[in-house]
């Protein structure tokens, strides 16, 4: 089945400026996303994966522009968003919004519930105070917190508690898609399923989509349909969330799954532990940019980065081996 | 079995907050066998960070040991002065910590750090100190150490400043090594790299290791002996199978469930409702009774004793009260 994608990512790449040196007259250039190339299919959840430096945040934040593109496109039903003036893409915000890592410090901790989840109401529609809190309470009631709650400052919420109503904010303006930033990372365990188990049950009574950002492998594996794998600025595999884990075809892939700790003694799995650590992104690796930690490194990866190869239905991998 | 290194015993902590009292630490008992990687596990506020510092001594001020007895390779530790007790940190007990980047001092190289350290207590002198501190940086496996000994800690990346403070931390030879949360703050790639290389020091140094972790990952892929911590207190320890194969305790189920696993894909994830109990309110019976489905009246009323399931496997609920006094 052919779907139109919800958010289509055309070559997209991002650079960020270091100014180094005596009154930063040197300047480097970090490519943090180098020529994305992305779907994202309406109702899915798509998974993005890897670690620190891999590009993940960036990538997340350049679909909704809170960070500049360098190149490349970002079409949000058909509408570059790169290219939209001012007043179309406030127009377009109530679409697309962003839940982060800590709700503590992307809350205003002077404001009460009521006003953070009522702020958005406030700037992007003309409902009147009361009509307001009517739809803040509804929209706490959606995250399973009550009117109880709508006196309360973030630093009298439990981490929990506060990354609901961080929810019921994202949600005010009925978004068609949340991009969601390691949103459970700041939590324990047991409150972390809660979140999980409140976001699944939203995405299928809002018919939302998601863009599920972390660095923990079976969360992501939990939640998605489809899963991207990330490593310095770029896309090394894409797949089902089920042929990811089964057949991981990209040795980063393997590596990552192989180093997550599985609460099994017994599960005798070999590890792979890859050499090294992430090269720096204002200097990438020539070739393949994996290739410094690679297992199975040879000799054209050095020299030649790798083109993506499609494995299987909608599976693809940036890795010479499979050439 | 052998004479334990460490035993930990009805330990109580409570920190002094213009609150009142927080109880922190509410009766923990534990030993530990030598030569083992122990662990210590548990979620946020459990208890487990400020039971790794009782054990060191490096408390902050505001906590006070209210009662109980730490005692390591036969000597009670409370009883001590501060200066005997300055002796066996760092020396006979040794500590690492989550954050390698804050751990390190930015403005001496790593050379100065580790012969500091050696120097301090009478490890060698001279050129022998040198010629340590270059062998320790390649034993836990840093490359070009002669390079390493000249570098400030900000030219390394998190992974090699974790190395490195295991590597300081080995420069005494201890017996114990307190790891708390040493890979929480690196890449699961760099994690794998840092439990490898504590694994490999446990089996060839025969170092004691107790490991505090909230990723019940870790603890089942590295440790021996498990140790669950709720609220201040142990509601169940083992061997590393008891608690993953047969956890008796409901917290310890509640855990484990809540993790996500491969073959329930997108199916909700068994949660444990409410959050942990007020440090700064008395708690009467069981602390972990408000979340508990098995809840009985007696865990309301009365605490919970550790009752004996098998050889060296404990879980302190009623559940299991018949069980002890049929066998």
């Amino acid at each position: 089945m052919i779907q139109t994608p919800l958010v289509e990512v055309k070559r997209l790449s991002v650079d960020y400026v270091i100014r180094a040196g005596l009154l930063g007259r040197h300047k480097h250039h970090i490519r943090a996303l180098d020529q994305i190339d992305l779907d994202i299919r309406p109702g899915e959840t798509l998974g993005v994966v890897g670690e620190s430096g891999c590009g993940k945040t960036t990538l997340g934040r350049s679909l909704l522009r809170l960070v500049p593109a360098s190149s490349g496109q970002v079409l949000f039903e058909g509408q570059d968003i790169l290219r939209l003036d001012k007043t179309d893409l406030r127009r377009l915000r109530p679409e697309m919004q962003i839940v982060f890592q800590n709700p503590f410090s992307s809350l205003n901790p002077r404001l009460n519930v009521l006003d953070l989840v009522a702020e958005p109401l406030r700037t992007h529609t003309r409902l009147k105070e009361a009509e307001r809190a009517a739809r803040v309470e509804a929209l706490l009631g959606e995250v399973g917190l009550s009117a109880e709650h709508l006196k309360r400052y973030p630093h009298q919420l439990s981490g929990g508690q506060a990354q609901r109503v961080a929810l019921a904010r994202a949600l005010a303006l009925n978004p068609k898609f949340l991009v969601l930033d390691e949103p459970t990372s700041a939590l324990d365990v047991s409150v972390q399923a809660q979140i999980i188990n409140l976001l699944v049950q939203l995405q299928r009574s809002h018919g939302l989509t998601y863009l599920f950002i972390s660095h923990d492998l079976s969360l992501v594996q939990h939640i998605s349909d489809r899963i991207a794998v990330m490593y310095l600025g770029q896309i090394v595999e894409l797949a089902s969330s089920q042929a990811i884990f089964q057949r991981p075809s990209h040795p980063y892939t393997q590596a990552l799954l192989a180093s997550t700790p599985l609460p099994d003694p017994d599960s005798g799995r070999t590890r792979i532990i890859l050499a090294g650590s992430v090269p720096s992104p204002a200097d990438p690796p020539s070739g393949c940019r994996f290739h410094t930690r690679c297992p199975y490194v040879m000799d054209i990866c050095r020299s030649t980065a790798p083109q993506p190869h499609f494995i299987g239905e909608g599976h693809q991998a940036v890795c010479h081996l499979l050439e | 079995m052998s004479q334990p290194l460490l035993t930990v015993e009805n330990l109580h902590l409570a920190f002094q907050t213009p609150l009142g009292a927080a109880q922190a630490l509410r009766g923990v008992s534990f030993s530990v066998e030598p030569g083992q990687i122990f662990g210590l596990v548990g979620e946020t506020g459990c208890g487990k960070s400020i039971t790794g510092r009782a054990i060191l001594g490096l408390l902050p001020p505001t906590a006070k040991i209210t009662a109980g007895r730490i005692v390591f390779a036969g000597q009670e530790l409370l009883k001590l002065g501060e200066r005997e007790r300055h002796k066996l940190r760092g020396r006979r007990i040794a500590m690492i910590f989550q954050d390698p980047t804050t751990a390190l001092n930015p403005v001496y190289t790593i050379g100065q750090q580790l012969t500091m350290v050696m120097k301090h207590h009478r490890m060698a002198a001279g050129q022998e100190l040198r010629r340590r501190a270059g062998q320790l940086l390649a034993d836990v496996g840093l490359p070009f150490p002669e390079a390493l000994l000249k570098s400030y800690p900000h030219q390394l990346s998190g992974g090699m400043q974790q190395r490195v403070m295991i590597a300081m931390a080995l420069s005494t030879e201890p017996d114990l090594l307190i790891a708390d949360e040493p890979t929480t703050a690196l890449d699961v790639t760099i994690q794998s790299q840092i439990l490898e290389l504590l694994v490999q020091l446990q089996r060839s140094r025969g170092i004691t290791i107790i490991l505090i972790t909230h990723n019940m990952g870790i603890v089942a892929e590295t440790c021996q002996q498990v140790a669950v911590l709720y609220a201040g207190r142990i509601v169940e320890q083992g061997q590393v199978r008891d608690i993953f194969y047969r956890p008796r305790h409901p917290y310890t189920q509640g855990l484990l469930a809540a993790l996500p696993k491969p073959e329930q894909w997108r199916q909700p994830l068994k949660v444990i409702p409410g959050s942990a109990p007020d440090a700064l309110q008395p708690i009467s019976g069981c602390a972990f009774a408000s979340r508990c489905e098995y809840v009985m009246e007696v865990c309301r009323q009365q605490q919970p004793p550790l009752f004996e399931l098998g050889a060296h496997h404990q879980a302190a609920c009623y559940l299991y009260h018949q069980v002890q006094e049929r066998s």
